[in-house]
């Protein structure tokens, strides 16, 4: 089974990036092993638009069966959803990839089986190049 | 503003920007900064020119929040649908390469494992997906983005451009209302063009095809800031014009207005002071020029009638 962790480094020891799709980096990790199998880059981190369907591509490409992050913004998890990827959320800033890890073992992370807003509304936490657009229109349910 | 800014755009460009298939005279009106009166001027000076008994078209290729209508009290008529293009993808055809994915500047399309591409983020219609599928796995769908309008009070037709609201794609409905106009040129004997306001895209779109340019503003910082801007990009455009000053006896600088104006070769325009008629007529909804024919506004407004009537030879 491979976990993708979004976070802030390339270690285990990182700290965790609590923002899916604006992650800079995805760690994955093997967990029968317990290793570390890979690190990605997210390439799309500061895209203008669609960061989040763009990481989810990312770690959908890479082979991942879950992911776990603080918050998978809707069309990220519609995206992971589609290609069967199961999503964890409610991981913490304060939290390393390690810590992460073992709190994700203990099944301490709830599964998110729904998009909790209507997509389009840049969940992100407007990390990207393009800051602030002040999407005109975007219904929050 | 980025030095290559400054650069001379490249002759192509300009050709294209400054192509049109008809010889009715096209006027933009502009500004940058909103607010200044783009409409209000607009509005005045197509009736000023349609009292002349000259046949006007007025397009308000403010799609954002088009109000030309409002200000003239003329109902929206004649709706025609605007649409982009939604990619449809033929799961039959795709060959699962990812070319279509890695085209869109959007990130709008994802390819789940296993399956063909779907649209799951916001497409604005660009085609580059169809254009990359080398299996054409890809064919067009339609999605409604706006409308255009066109209304018509004696001898002023009034295209309006309109997006739905909340939507992003407001360049291909600015693109619209200008062809829907632009295509009944012959039947017009100038043609004036209204702009949202900024310096961007939709400005740019707006003011294709355009023979000068009357650029609005007001005697305040942000007037002669803004001012400075959309010169500088019609300047780079390669489009003539004049500045025209409103509220111009407000305790501003007007002379920082002139100053910018010079610098970018542009004649100052009779100016428009603070006119209660002006306002009464605005918050009627009617144009001062039919309203207060005699108001210091409407003279003006005629004044400039007359000129772009001579200049033109109408």
């Amino acid at each position: 089974m491979k976990l993708c962790v979004s976070s802030t480094g390339k270690e285990k020891s990182s700290r965790v990036d609590i923002a899916f799709g604006r992650a800079p980096f995805f760690l994955i990790i093997d967990m029968k092993s317990m290793d570390m199998m890979k690190v990605v880059e997210n390439s799309s981190a500061a895209a203008g638009h669609g960061a989040g369907i763009a990481a989810a591509q990312i770690v959908s490409d890479a082979g991942v069966d879950a992911v776990l992050s603080g918050y998978v913004g809707p069309n990220a998890f519609n995206a992971l959803r589609a290609s069967g990827i199961k999503v964890f959320e409610g991981v913490t800033e304060n939290e390393t990839v390690q810590e992460a890890i073992g709190r994700y073992t203990r099944d301490e992370y709830k599964e998110k089986t729904a998009p909790t807003m209507v997509p389009g509304c840049g969940g992100g936490k407007g990390r990207g190049m393009v800051k602030g657009r002040g999407r005109v229109g975007c219904r929050r349910k | 503003m980025p030095e290559e800014m400054t650069e001379r755009l490249r002759s192509e460009v300009i050709e294209a920007f400054h192509r049109k298939d008809f010889t009715t005279p096209v006027i933009g009106i502009t500004g940058g900064k909103g607010g200044v009166g783009k409409t209000t001027v607009s509005i005045n000076l197509a009736c000023a020119l349609a009292d002349r008994g000259l046949r006007v078209a007025l397009v308000d290729a403010d799609v954002d929040a088009p109000n030309a209508a409002i200000l003239l009290s003329m109902p929206l008529k004649n709706p025609l649908e605007v649409n982009i293009t939604m990619p449809l993808i033929d799961a039959e055809r795709c060959n699962f390469c990812g070319d279509c994915i890695r085209a869109c500047r959007l990130n709008a399309l994802f390819m789940p494992r296993g399956k063909p591409p779907l649209l799951l983020g916001e497409c604005n219609g660009c085609e580059a997906c169809l254009l990359i599928c080398k299996v054409v796995a890809i064919y067009r769908g339609r999605k409604p983005i706006g409308s255009t309008f066109l209304s018509q009070m004696d001898n002023l037709s009034l295209f309006t451009g309109a997006l739905i609201p909340g939507l992003e794609e407001s360049s291909p409905v600015v693109v619209a209302v200008k062809e829907r106009a632009f295509a009944a040129a012959d039947q017009f004997d100038i043609i004036l063009v209204d702009t949202s306001p900024g310096a961007h895209c939709n400005v740019i779109n707006a003011l294709k095809g355009a023979d000068k340019v009357i650029a609005v503003t007001e005697p305040t910082p942000l007037g002669a800031h803004d001012l400075d801007l959309i010169l500088r990009l019609l300047d780079l455009l390669e489009l003539g014009g004049s500045v025209m000053l409103n509220r111009a006896d407000l305790p501003g600088n007007k002379e920082e207005i002139s100053a910018i104006a010079h610098k970018h070769n542009r004649v100052m325009a009779p100016e428009i002071s603070m006119d209660h008629m002006l306002a009464m007529s605005y918050a009627a909804g009617v144009s001062v020029v039919r309203q207060y024919p005699k108001a210091a506004s409407s003279k003006v407004f005629h004044r400039m009638a007359e000129e772009i009537a001579t200049e033109y030879g109408l």
